[in-house]
């Protein structure tokens, strides 16, 4: 009969894998109500024993009555092994019901076995732990999304730090949380690279990729752009990431720029198509990299990690590689080529997107004033004219990943203007180079320079 | 309770499987109302000093006290203040109780250099026979003497005096009074049997794992699991559980970061860690089940000073995804289904315990009902938030259920009043230790413990429970 494969399968687990069998786990392993699992360990005690009457088999019930102590009635539940049981049935005055409670081959000297049985199956299946509950409560609902208040923006920072889980996360929860789910989006796209090296789904990181071009587009001016994005990564993601307001896109760029001078040395070549728009701005602020990049590695991978002299280094020439790929020009000999060699990327997308990252990049960068959050104290020295002396002052400046971007925001007005003056299709050295020299002062005090910058481009 | 409607199909179960189970449904909430404003702090400031509090608790309570000592000593007794006070004129006084003790620890003392004194170990109780009580008002003190009893009074306490200064410059009392039960509420409790389950200490976190089967017990018999089908539908008239502070146990307390060395604890995590995650599983499984009220404790994380504010619920991700959690503060007072509920997870009690001559919470707990306040030692010895508007200890209305949480033994109490108010007192015994939890049926406030035992290496420990 198909109701006795109940019986094969207790039989199963109890003498064949010496298992502990509790009323709750077999409930959800045999996925039945928890009043139908302890009459199944009844009925299987009951014709096991009949059979063989030497059976090894070793039974607990709960008894659960009233008791009276110290003069007054006390509810009494208590787990009792079999010999036990009539001796608790008889000290209770009432019986409030007795069942069996689990069954095991060995006689167990103490319960933490059946508290260790039903723990590990509740714990896997936490999701639904009253599915066979003999109770069901109308009330308990989980609370809507809405409910849960919203990530605030200060909270950005240790989001960045769990950008790992944030990646998945930022796809699942995208529906439920608009504002964040930008931050976490492109966060994700470009945290999730870092962390998903390993791994690398392509799903991932056509997801990001999605994400990333959505972003860039969202942020390009011509409406024309967003279509072109719209055909090439699909209007659902495009809708999803348009319903963001505005300010929020300058932060999104900053966070953007951020995240992927960590990324950059991320190794899957279709990921490099969403980095694009990131580093092609990126491309100036490489040398603050390391300072960044420290943070961020904090919370990063152990292979990011050993990598970590090396990444200034790296970032760099593979940028260069990149944008000397889209770009007509001569590529510029790159230091240390074999770390280059083993990224080189080719991404068949990289030709149609980049007139959208072209603009896309001078948006980003003219609104890149905001893109880093990194705030750092530094001491600023100018002459005050009025007084006729000289003035040091401390000041927390945002510091962005641009070279040119890095003083205080007057300074930053010039600088992307620069970028957005120069030729579309532009060496990445030269892009470095030019804001390189715009601050050099303050950005060489912190970055590695590289000796190209004493090649300039006429 | 639940064993006479549950007798009847007791040994259902030991059958083999019938037809489709029943399910009962959850006995929906009828009426629920949080009251526990006065004791949720938003934006806090420690600038202030504590006389604030006491002058705001007698001015809270002077009126009250006012017409108690007329009504209990006639209409035309004189009511002074300390400034006012004559010599031999029998009178009236309404002020706030300051009890010296010797051995009451003070800070000053443990950091004085010239005493070198070694700080004094924890006793259970500091009182001694040579304690003195002293009555404060608005601005002066007075000694007390005569008909009162220094051991059983604690600091805090507003009282009504009634007798004559001295020549010594004492005041002879020839009777004194409290504040008495406060005006009672209106009944509109349930016409049918609704129960709420009180436990508290489950100590969650401890080195020792015995209560943990007990726990689980608790989860099962509340959330349906456990138990025959008389049972079930008992416990599907479970309303609410109330936890009553000390989740966790005092073992998480430990912070070995302070005496170990730096490179032992570098990669340890707290003790409290782990049994957060444990409460948030468990904590999951009931509110799947059943609304969840939860008040933290001595041992929680979250603020010590009373009122302790409801735990975050970044603590209980799993947990707090479900509506029916409710993370509340300590004292916590709310109205189920008509029925007011008032109650602390215990630190008041066992506060006035150290500092009086009553062992018995329960009747520490009736006294603090007597007296109008719920915590007449804070910020004496207790630590407390300096109120400066006023103190929402003061019981305004008498609650139909008082409870203290992480009492030694289950106690529970009628109490009728003069005015018609009926408050069950209660004291919810310590889980960890009795694995005891208390069951309150809200259709004529009786109560019952419910005790979870299971076997251990030692034989049954049925009558080595609890004794008053």
């Amino acid at each position: 009969m198909a109701d006795e494969l109940y019986l094969e399968n207790i039989d199963e687990f109890v003498t064949d894998h010496n298992r502990v069998v509790t009323y709750k786990w077999l409930s959800y392993t045999l996925g039945v109500h928890v009043n139908q699992a302890k009459q199944m360990l009844y009925d299987y005690v009951e014709r096991k024993r009949k059979e063989n009457s030497g059976a090894q088999l070793h039974v607990t019930y709960l008894v659960a009555g009233n008791l009276l102590q110290n003069g007054h009635f006390c509810h009494k539940v208590a787990v009792v092994r079999e010999d036990k049981l009539e001796a608790m049935k008889s000290k209770l005055s009432t019986i409030a019901s007795v069942h069996v409670y689990s069954i095991q081959k060995a006689l167990l000297k103490d319960s933490s076995p059946l508290y260790n049985t039903d723990y590990d199956i509740v714990k896997t299946n936490l999701q639904h732990c009253s599915k066979f509950s003999a109770i069901r409560c109308a009330a308990a609902v989980p609370r809507t999304p809405p409910d849960a208040p919203q990530v605030p923006e200060p909270v950005q920072s240790p989001q960045r730090q769990r950008d790992p889980d944030a990646a998945i996360n930022g796809h699942r929860v995208r529906a439920a949380k608009p504002p964040p789910q930008q931050h976490k989006g492109i966060m994700g796209m470009f945290a999730a690279k870092a962390a998903a090296r390993p791994q690398d789904t392509p799903k991932e990181a056509k997801a990001e990729a999605k994400e990333a071009a959505g972003v860039s587009a969202a942020n390009c001016k011509p409406p024309t752009k967003n279509t072109i994005m719209n055909n090439f990564f699909g209007k659902a993601a495009m809708n999803k990431l348009k319903a963001n307001s505005v300010p929020e896109q300058p932060k999104e760029e900053k966070e953007v720029v951020k995240p992927s001078v960590a990324v950059a040395e991320s190794e899957s070549s279709p990921n490099t198509v969403a980095e694009k728009p990131g580093k092609k701005t990126e491309s100036d602020r490489i040398q603050q990299k390391d300072k960044k990049s420290k943070t961020k590695r904090v919370d990063r991978s152990d292979d990011e990690e050993e990598r970590d002299p090396e990444n200034v280094k790296k970032k760099r020439k593979r940028i260069k590689q990149l944008l000397s790929d889209s770009s007509d020009e001569e590529a510029d000999v790159p230091p240390s080529p074999t770390p280059e060699e083993e990224r080189v990327p080719s991404p068949p997308p990289e030709p149609a997107l980049k007139t959208e990252l072209e603009p896309a990049s001078t948006e980003v960068s003219a609104g890149g004033r905001k893109r880093k959050r990194k705030r750092v104290l530094k001491s600023r020295m100018f002459i005050d004219e009025e007084e006729g002396c000289m003035v040091t002052e401390k000041v927390y400046e945002s510091e962005s990943c641009t070279d040119s971007e890095d003083e205080f925001p007057k300074t930053k007005a010039p600088a992307p203007q620069e970028q957005a003056m120069l030729p579309t299709k532009r060496e990445p050295k030269e892009e470095r180079k030019n804001p390189k020299k715009g601050a050099a002062p303050a950005s060489r005090a912190n970055k590695q320079v590289s000796i190209m910058g004493f090649c300039q481009k006429k | 309770m639940f064993s006479e409607q549950a007798a009847a199909t007791a040994q259902g179960l030991l059958a083999p499987p019938s037809a489709e189970p029943p399910t009962f449904p959850r006995v929906a909430v009828s009426g629920y109302s949080d009251c526990s404003q006065p004791f949720q702090l938003g934006e806090r400031s420690f600038a202030r000093q504590y006389a604030h509090i006491y002058a705001v608790r007698l001015a809270g309570m002077r009126p009250g006290l006012e017409r108690r000592a007329r009504s209990r000593w006639g209409n035309d007794v004189v009511l002074r203040r300390l400034s006012e006070l004559q010599e031999g004129e029998k009178c009236c006084v309404v002020g706030t109780l300051f009890k010296s003790m010797q051995l009451q620890p003070s800070i000053l003392q443990e950091i004085s250099e010239e005493h070198n004194l070694v700080p004094q170990p924890p006793l259970p109780k500091y009182i001694q026979p040579s304690d003195e009580l002293i009555l404060e008002d608005e601005l002066q003190r007075i000694k007390l003497e005569g008909a009162i009893d220094v051991q059983r009074l604690v600091t805090g306490t507003i009282v009504a005096v009634y007798g004559c200064e001295q020549d010594n410059g004492r005041f002879l009392v020839e009777d004194h009074c409290f504040a008495d039960l406060p005006p009672p509420l209106p009944w509109s409790g349930p016409s049918s049997d609704r129960y709420v389950l009180l436990a508290s200490g489950l100590g969650l976190g401890s080195v020792s794992g015995e209560a943990l089967l007990s726990t689980q017990l608790l989860v099962d018999v509340v959330t349906g699991q456990l138990g025959a089908e008389g049972e079930q539908s008992c416990a599907a008239h479970i309303t609410r559980v109330i936890l009553a502070g000390n989740l966790l146990s005092q073992n998480t307390q430990s912070r070995d970061t302070i005496n170990k060395a730096k490179y032992l604890t570098k990669k340890t995590q707290a003790a409290s860690v782990e049994a957060v995650k444990m409460l948030d599983e468990i904590l999951l499984q009931l509110c799947t089940s059943v609304p969840v009220d939860v008040m933290p404790g001595e041992f929680d994380p979250t603020n010590y000073t009373l009122p302790q504010q409801p735990l975050h619920r970044c603590m209980l991700p799993l947990a707090s995804a479900y509506a029916t959690l409710r993370l509340v503060t300590n004292p916590y007072q709310a109205s189920l289904d008509g029925v007011r509920f008032l109650g602390t997870s215990g630190q008041n009690i066992s506060d006035i315990f150290k500092y009086s001559s009553m062992d018995d919470y329960l009747e520490i707990l009736e006294w603090t009902l007597l007296v109008g306040h719920i915590s007449p030692t804070a910020p004496d010895t207790l630590g407390c938030y300096p109120f400066y508007k006023s103190d929402p200890f003061i019981l305004t209305e008498c609650p139909h259920v008082y409870f203290c949480g992480n009492a030694p033994h289950f106690q529970s109490k009628l109490l009728q009043g003069k005015e018609g108010q009926r408050v069950l007192l209660l004291t919810v015994p310590d889980f960890s230790a009795t694995q005891t939890a208390c069951l309150v049926n809200l259709h004529d406030l009786s109560c019952q413990p419910i005790t979870f035992s299971s076997f251990g290496a030692d034989s049954e420990d049925g009558d080595m429970e609890l004794e008053h």
